[in-house]
């Protein structure tokens, strides 16, 4: 962990290393530490989708290390799900709610600590131990191997559970004086939302896990394949998935994609407002829009089972509600470009990696609006478009909006600041890479499928699969190297990378940045902050400045000499 | 959710505590910012924070057994293996015992506000002795069940039987651990005072006790 520079701090941290570190219920420690196991999560799940995609290309090659995840048949389809359970749980869950909404929320609002703090401590540890079943999981045999899995799962859901009650207590009791809703900055109003959107979700999850491990422990038949076939009618019958579990799951997954989502547009429209130097375009809007992502994304699990079955005029109101996300979305986008509109840009890595989520979320959420159509996806839209679909919006763009996050939070974190030239590096070539990798995706599903329709011509679309399949490979070998660059710079900026002079190097107006960087043991000192004012007071004129902090009260704004 | 007048001494508590969360406390006007100290000392924050707590894990909890429940209706409708299970007598007396606590507790509290601690800890100490004939009488359930031959695993109208009444009694021991602790613990030294803690746990038990009505007739009418 970081070596705090004790020279600025009033109060150095007490007690050894294990106190202090390991077991610290101090919210900055336990965000720090979610954010490294998110770190070591997505360098795994990345190698996972490496070795997938190299073999894909190339089956026969051998990579030094890598192959050995995939040595027998069973551990190689296993990959796909262990990659997806270390990026949806791990990286996608922990880093932009679990890692900075522990980290900053109580910073935001001006209190001193989470609602619980044991209750942190508790759900990190036991999504530490969630992550090494997981693993287990995949060295297990198969037949144990997923009985370990789902255990895993529940773990990590109990701990998530546990946070989203934690989260939505802070933000709602522990304001600060004069910390009305109005003035939340966007990052608590989607954390909070977030929260109480995974509290709702995650117990739907935990119970149908619960029947998952009673139908392998106890042998009853809540989702069994024969059951269900038995009690259907000849012509649904071709579908075997049990219908149950596919309703209980996608009831958890659709709205997950949000829980992954959520926090992100709050980072996206934070930063782009700071480095704008612009207030928020209809703050308010943007707020009834989180609100309603929270509300829509809840009720769209069936828009993935129109295939299964489901009563006719149900794929209707799916597709409907879930085309009908589209408007907080475009409300959000609409209020991202009215803030950068005519705005004197500050254009450093920061702003580049949340344009950057701003350019993937538009083009990855275009084709989502296409896949909510029920005529469309009852005809079964191959894999290929969906993988691409979900890893640009879902994926991709929130590993965006979490470095945008990294790099303009990481002189809060650390008292330093990440190298500019080799982030900006770093965004160009992940930026051409994951496009470079998942719009062929879109063009592979869509060909396959048109492969599928009477008098297609095979042989001539079979010529262009596998060159696609390799430039896709390729594609991933660069984004790989360059997520290299981030890494070096990373670690070589804790080490020895540039120290922040001012404690607002940002010139940011919420109130983590009232205090020195990184914070001081006990964050705000004895008496806390008092708020006065909205989250994004930019382009103030007739100021000494040309923003005006929360915490800087009415009769004390420094005036223009 | 019956009883959840605060005794005078929680307002108290509530009103020593900041003016910010909730949305109620007033922003600060004027540039006089020197009483900031008084609305936010360095100390525990809000005790408030724990009935917001308890309401929102009951919301989730209520997910929990949603899903189960939604699942059960979802199975019962369309599977054609479904044999109902004949629910043994002994629930109906398990359901008096489990509302005959909620009723003592509700008593309980309110010798607690009159500042009778002794008429607390008796009728407190009933109300914990009920919660674990609850639990009792879950278990002799199972047993008649078995000895008639339904297991878990017999039928899924068995398994949803087992499953809600099992998910349901260790959500219930937690609240019986509660009820200990309120009990138990000395609050001389605690952040929160013991009437606060006997009103949030009544909230826990009175859910408890609501879910186990519902789950009883789900099972009972959906048989």
């Amino acid at each position: 962990m970081v070596t705090y520079d004790d020279a600025g701090q009033p109060k150095t941290p007490q007690g050894n290393f294990v106190s202090r570190y390991l077991f610290s219920t101090d919210h900055k420690t336990i965000g720090l530490q979610y954010l490294w196991l998110a770190l070591i999560s997505v360098f795994l799940g990345m190698a996972m989708s490496l070795i997938m995609r190299i073999h894909l290309a190339w089956p026969a090659a051998q990579v030094p290390f890598l192959s050995a995840l995939g040595d027998t048949p069973e551990r190689y389809g296993l990959l796909p799900l262990l990659h997806g359970s270390l990026m949806v749980f791990f990286v996608l869950t922990a880093a932009p709610q679990l890692g900075f909404g522990n980290y900053l929320l109580p910073l935001q609002i001006g209190a001193r600590e989470m609602a619980f703090p044991v209750l942190s401590l508790f759900s990190f540890w036991a999504s530490v131990v969630s992550l090494f079943g997981i693993i287990a999981a995949f060295w297990a045999a198969p037949q144990n191997g997923i009985d370990i899995w789902i255990v895993s799962i529940c773990i990590f859901l109990v701990a998530a559970l546990a946070s989203a009650i934690n989260f939505s207590v802070t933000a709602i009791d522990l304001r600060a004086k004069g910390m009305t809703l109005q003035r939340l900055p966007l990052t608590v109003w989607a954390w909070l939302v977030n929260a109480i959107l995974g509290m709702l979700i995650f117990s739907i999850l935990l119970a149908s896990c619960a029947g998952l491990l009673s139908d392998r422990f106890f042998g009853t038949h809540f989702f069994s394949a024969a059951a269900f076939l038995a009690s259907q009618s000849a012509n649904v019958a071709a579908d075997p998935l049990p219908a149950l579990w596919q309703r209980l799951f996608w009831f958890f997954a659709q709205a997950e994609v949000y829980i992954a989502m959520l926090p992100c547009f709050g980072f996206v429209s934070h930063l782009i407002a700071t480095f704008s130097r612009k207030p928020v375009w209809k703050e308010r809007l943007v707020v009834l829009a989180l609100c309603a992502v929270g509300l829509v994304g809840f009720c769209v699990w069936g828009q993935h089972m129109f295939s299964s079955g489901l009563n006719p005029y149900s794929p209707l109101v799916f597709s409907v509600l879930a085309a009908s996300l589209g408007v907080p979305a475009v409300i959000l986008l609409v209020s991202w470009f009215a803030t950068l509109w005519k705005a004197r840009l500050q254009l450093n890595t920061s702003l580049l990696f949340a344009l950057g989520f701003v350019s993937l979320f538009l083009s990855g959420g275009l084709s989502g609006i296409f896949l909510a159509r029920r005529d469309l996806n009852a005809r079964a839209v191959s894999e290929d478009l969906v993988t691409g679909h979900f890893h640009l919006v879902m994926g991709v763009a929130a590993t965006f909006a979490v470095l945008a996050a990294l790099f303009f939070w990481f002189p809060k974190l650390f008292g330093r600041r990440l190298n500019e030239s080799l982030g900006k590096t770093h965004f160009w070539l992940t930026f051409a890479g994951v496009y470079c990798v998942f719009m062929p995706m879109h063009w592979l599903g869509l060909v396959s499928q048109s492969a599928k329709n009477a008098g297609a011509d095979l042989s001539s679309i079979a010529t262009w699969v596998a060159p696609a399949r390799s430039f896709i490979t390729v594609g991933i070998l660069l984004t790989v190297f360059a997520q290299g660059i981030f890494l070096f710079n990373f670690l070589w900026t804790l080490l020895r990378g540039e120290r922040v002079k001012e404690d607002n190097p940002w010139r940011a107006t919420t109130l983590e940045w009232s205090v020195a960087s990184p914070p001081p043991t006990d964050d705000f000192g004895d008496g806390g902050p008092s708020v006065y004012r909205g989250a994004y007071e930019f382009g103030v004129r007739g100021g000494a400045e040309d923003f005006i902090p929360q915490h800087v009260a009415p009769g004390r704004v420094a005036k223009a000499n | 959710m019956p009883g959840t007048i605060a005794p005078p001494d929680i307002e108290i508590i509530i009103e020593d505590s900041r003016g910010g969360g909730g949305g109620g406390g007033r922003p600060p006007d004027g540039g006089d910012d020197g009483d900031r100290g008084k609305y936010r000392p360095n100390g525990p924050p809000s005790p408030r924070r724990f009935s917001t707590a308890i309401t929102i894990a009951m919301v989730s909890i209520l997910m929990f057994f949603m899903a189960l429940a939604s699942a059960f209706l979802v199975l019962h409708h369309s599977s054609h293996v479904w044999v109902a299970v004949h629910l043994p007598m002994i629930l109906w007396a398990n359901t008096a015992v489990l509302i005959g606590s909620s009723f003592l507790l509700e008593r309980a509290r309110a010798r607690l506000s009159l500042g009778d601690e002794r008429g607390f800890r008796k009728l407190w100490l009933v109300t914990t002795a009920m919660g674990f004939l609850f639990v009792a009488g879950q278990l002799v359930a199972w047993r008649q069940l078995a000895a008639q031959g339904v297991y878990i695993a017999s039928n899924q109208a068995s398994s949803f039987f087992y499953i809600f009444t099992g998910a349901h009694g260790v959500h219930l021991l937690g609240g019986v651990a509660a009820l200990l602790f309120v009990l138990l613990r000395n609050f001389e030294k605690s952040q929160v005072s013991r009437s606060l803690a006997a009103e949030i746990t009544s909230y826990y038990w009175h859910f408890m006790d609501g879910l186990w009505i519902f789950l009883f007739a789900l099972l009972y009418l959906g048989k």
